[in-house]
């Protein structure tokens, strides 16, 4: 398999704009860890879960 | 193509169906869920602690604990602690039949973000028609039991053409039992509800009238309680997908993982996968090209949704 290209989208203010860098194989990203203020709007936007 | 997935290490958001056991059996179950229900390779307790582990130290910050009926498992509340007290955010789903102050209480030691309980219908006539063996006055009840120990209330209302009528009065009972939320959309063809659509399914006349009721009364208790109906369907929140797939995991009872509420497909096993391996394989399916296509034939037929839970292992996966 070929080279991977992942948007990473940081949300420090300095990197306000989205990057794109080339992942290869079985290198590690620099991954967000996930906030709890991120979430509410995607939980809400699936019926499945906001109202089984 | 690149999405935010790829950028997040963990989830967002678990969505936990700990069990397919139930104490009701409703005719609008999107789970299949009933009494006796219950998988017969569910997650023992041992393995639900492991990967409530797993998810608090990969940070994920939010997590639902649903069914089923969580709270006929045995070590629901051990779980819900054994999340809670990492850190973990809890949603916990629940029709209200067994939660009472003594759970409200150990709950309420916990992050809380809500307690969600069913009300399907304002008169005990209606909603034990649409949850046979359900008693309103105990969910009413729960209700008050999550009012009094301070934590977070929040309704949901499954239309049905056996309910629907009372939907109204529902509204006006949500924010009366101290409620800061009304869910609601349209019924989803899944599960016991897509076997008995055309008992269940309301008229089209009926939605009108349904999002008319909505709409005036967002109006005037808007200011109260949050009203949330938008996306109306799941075909809605398919399409959205296509272009910013959630970051959000569906676990089922057995410790699969479906890479879409609607879609029949398994990416991952947390019984032999790590958390992270899981969300890699989630992450991989939301980029394969026969899981786009499922996903846009879902997104304009609800048809494909009646599919939902007859569960199939993706080739891509390692299940």
């Amino acid at each position: 398999m070929g080279n991977t290209k992942v948007n990473l989208q940081g949300e420090k203010k300095a990197e306000e704009k989205a990057t794109t860098v080339t992942i290869k194989p079985g290198e590690q990203l620099d991954w967000e860890t996930p906030k709890l203020e991120d979430v509410s709007e995607q939980v809400m936007a699936q019926p499945y879960i906001r109202f089984t | 193509m690149a999405n935010r997935l790829d950028s997040l290490r963990a989830p967002l958001f678990v969505s936990w169906q700990i069990t397919r056991d139930c104490d009701l059996c409703c005719l609008h179950c999107c789970t299949d869920s009933a009494p006796g229900k219950r998988l017969p390779d569910e997650l023992t307790a041992q393995e639900a602690m492991r990967i409530a582990n797993e998810i608090a130290s990969n940070e994920v910050p939010y997590v639902m604990l649903c069914g089923g009926e969580p709270l006929v498992v045995p070590h629901f509340l051990s779980l819900a602690e054994t999340l809670g007290t990492a850190g973990v955010q809890l949603k916990i789903e629940t029709n209200g039949q067994r939660f009472d102050a003594r759970v409200a209480e150990r709950l309420a030691r916990l992050p809380i973000r809500s307690i969600q309980i069913s009300l399907d219908g304002d008169s005990q006539e209606v909603y034990a028609r649409q949850r046979p063996g359900g008693v309103l006055a105990k969910a009413h009840e729960a209700c008050r039991a999550v009012r009094a120990a301070g934590l977070p209330l929040e309704i949901t209302f499954a239309p049905t053409r056996l309910n629907i009528h009372e939907a109204e009065a529902v509204i006006c009972r949500a924010r009366a039992l101290g409620a800061f939320r009304f869910n609601t959309g349209k019924l989803m063809r899944i599960g016991t509800a897509a076997r008995l659509w055309s008992k269940v399914q309301p008229s089209a006349e009926q939605y009108e009238e349904y999002r008319a009721v909505l709409d005036r009364q967002a109006n005037i208790l808007g200011r109260e309680m949050e009203f949330c109906y938008s996306p109306f369907t799941l075909g809605e929140a398919l399409s959205a997908c296509l272009t910013e797939p959630p970051a959000t995991l569906l676990v089922l009872p057995n410790g699969w993982v479906k890479v879409a509420a609607a879609l029949p497909e398994i990416c991952a096993d947390l019984r032999r996968e790590s958390l992270t391996e899981a969300w890699g394989a989630y992450c991989g399916a939301w980029r394969d090209e026969a899981v786009l296509a499922a996903v846009q034939r879902a997104a304009v037929d609800e048809l494909h949704h009646s599919d939902a839970n007859n569960w199939r292992r993706l080739a891509i996966s390692k299940v």
